[in-house]
């Protein structure tokens, strides 16, 4: 391409062009993030399930917190590099990005609010994260998907958002969230949500490369 | 009837602008990439444009590469609207 002028009809060609040629990366996904936080939230769900079994200690409950650790630190790495290899950033890529900063910085301020909760009126309330993270997180990948138009992320929304509201109800009519029956749960829902659709939009990807 | 805007009637220079209409920043590689133009060429453009204003151009380092970021302004934006809206007078004609 040069700096040559053109007839109007080769602007419109040109301005076709560039547009068919951009909107190509809308179809393009990359689910490494999405896979990231979806094995994270699984692994250490496992692991407090595991050790919850064998020691039946409630300390074992802090190892949740290696989840926004862990994905908080590498997050921003991961995005910055794949921002790097990509080149551009849509709209979209810029709503997505902006939708999760405010669910992150949410579980923040909830978690404050537990610890408030705890050290001033001596009340556990941990479990509203639990509930919380199955609200917030599948209405988050909902909307993700339907701005990427990604059906595994729309349908893994909805199926872990209705486990969510399931778990709300149990939370609110006082149903104990016992280790054996919610824990598979909660996992099974992360699979869906975040597991499913990441290998999926990964393998999108490829095949259009 | 309007007139064209000399600055965009040129195939590289409108191809630039038409991709920053499509996504919020790209940088000169993906340009490059996507206008199958040269370097040098391509650096001349941006020049241009970002001297009237239609984009910003914003010079960083990733790790020790450097990475330049164009971003289309409001004015190139507006720029781009009326260029288009000339075109639809032209050919309408």
């Amino acid at each position: 391409m040069n700096e040559k002028h053109l007839t109007e009809k080769e602007s419109l060609e040109v301005i076709t062009a560039m547009i068919a040629r951009t909107k190509l990366r809308y179809t393009l996904g990359d689910g490494n993030i999405m896979l990231m936080w979806g094995y994270l939230s699984v692994a250490v769900s496992l692991a407090v399930w595991a050790l919850l079994c064998y020691t039946h200690h409630n300390a074992v409950n802090w190892l949740w917190f290696a989840i926004p650790i862990v994905g908080g630190i590498v997050t921003p790495l991961m995005r910055r590099s794949r921002r790097c290899d990509f080149g551009a950033v849509s709209y979209s890529d810029r709503l997505i990005s902006r939708m999760w900063t405010i669910v992150g910085f949410s579980f923040l301020f909830l978690t404050l609010v537990c610890f408030a909760f705890i050290f001033i009126a001596d009340i556990n309330c941990w479990t509203a994260m639990l509930v919380y993270s199955l609200i917030a997180v599948p209405i988050a990948e909902t909307v993700q998907g339907i701005a990427l138009k990604e059906r595994s992320m729309l349908w893994g929304g909805v199926m872990a958002l209705a486990v969510g509201m399931f778990t709300l109800c149990c939370a609110v009519g006082g149903v104990r969230l016992a280790a054996s029956w919610f824990m598979p749960l909660f996992i099974l829902a992360f699979v869906v949500m975040m597991i499913v659709p990441g290998h999926i939009l990964n393998h999108k990807a490829r095949k259009a490369k | 009837m309007k007139e064209l805007d000399p600055l965009l009637h040129s195939q590289l220079r409108l191809a630039v602008m038409s991709v920053l209409m499509n996504v919020e920043e790209a940088d000169f590689v993906y340009l490059k990439e996507k206008t199958e133009s040269t370097a040098g060429n391509l650096s001349v453009q941006l020049d241009k444009l970002s001297a009237t204003g239609y984009i910003s151009v914003e010079k960083g380092f990733v790790g020790k590469k450097t990475r330049t970021v164009c971003r289309i302004t409001i004015t190139g934006r507006k720029a781009f609207e009326d260029y288009v809206d000339a075109l639809r007078d032209y050919i309408g004609r």
